[in-house]
């Protein structure tokens, strides 16, 4: 089974000034991705939405690695962020699509202990969504994020479920799926009533929620 | 400081970040920070900051790391206060 993970940050729940104080960013961001930041992006990217695509992208790689590395610990300064590409059209990135455009998103490397990640993130005024796999081939990943009326936990949860139970229903219509919490944290999706051979991630900020799975047809 | 006197510290630690006032109320060391308070992982490193304010301490990444359940972040308090 692929490994996959997704994070979503909403930018209208952050701190921007304290996003920019150095004993807070220095707890997601290591002193050679702030040389990364400087060298390279700061011309194109604001800071914050530097340090927040790099918590996203981290975020994923965790929800990715930890589906199979049960008791692996969420660590922001082990995830090497290797390379960021940034987008080369400020176009209007779509909310949902199957695969990402190239031109209008951020690509990235990362790096957990040797084992190599791969990411690709909308960055926009009001959300980061990142999407991590482990084999650099988002051509068929199936994928969205959406603004959500309610910013309560349960409802966002709640939402994130049905907007995917819904896309399934589309791409699976004869099926029947279920979606349930493993003992580890991570959602499992039944198919049938057996463990659907995709896994599904989600992840939920403030007014945004959003799915990533990569179907098997 | 005992652990039940910063157990009692930590709630308004949390409070910012957690609707769940039922549960933060009666938290103890096994209450997990994001399934239980429901506490979104983006605040938690708002969590480690405060925790460090609070109580004038630095808290390392591997420490950092630790900090999942409120057990663990008493742990890491009680460890910090005590290099002091």
């Amino acid at each position: 089974m692929p490994g996959i993970g997704n994070d979503i940050v909403a930018m209208s729940a952050i701190d921007v000034e304290r996003t920019n104080q150095y004993r807070f960013f220095s707890k997601i961001i290591v002193a050679q991705e702030q040389q990364l930041y400087n060298d390279r992006l700061a011309s194109a990217l604001a800071f914050e939405h530097f340090v927040w695509l790099a918590w996203s992208m981290k975020e994923s790689a965790y929800k990715c690695l930890q589906r199979y590395q049960h008791n692996l610990v969420f660590s922001p300064s082990n995830v090497l962020i290797g390379e960021v590409q940034l987008p080369a059209n400020n176009a209007k990135p779509p909310m949902e699509g199957i695969g990402f455009d190239d031109l209008l998103v951020c690509k990235s490397q990362l790096n957990f202990r040797g084992q190599h990640l791969f990411s690709r993130s909308i960055i926009t005024a009001q959300y980061i969504v990142s999407v991590v796999n482990d084999t650099n081939d988002f051509s068929h990943t199936c994928w969205r994020v959406k603004k959500i009326g309610s910013n309560d936990t349960e409802d966002q949860s709640l939402a994130v479920r049905d907007m995917l139970l819904h896309k399934l229903h589309e791409l699976y219509p004869a099926d029947e799926f279920k979606i349930e919490k493993s003992i580890f944290g991570f959602p499992v999706l039944l198919k049938n009533g057996a463990e659907a051979d995709f896994p599904v991630t989600f992840a939920h900020h403030d007014h945004y929620a959003g799915y990533a799975f990569i179907p098997d047809i | 400081m005992t652990r039940e006197e910063i157990l009692n510290e930590l709630k308004s630690v949390f409070a910012p970040y957690t609707t769940n006032k039922e549960m933060l109320a009666n938290i103890n060391d096994q209450t997990d920070l994001i399934t239980d308070l429901k506490i979104n992982s983006a605040n938690l490193v708002d969590i480690i900051i405060d925790a460090e304010a609070k109580y004038n301490i630095e808290i390392d990444y591997d420490s950092a790391d630790k900090m999942i359940n409120v057990g663990s972040c008493i742990d890491v308090i009680s460890e910090k206060l005590n290099q002091k």
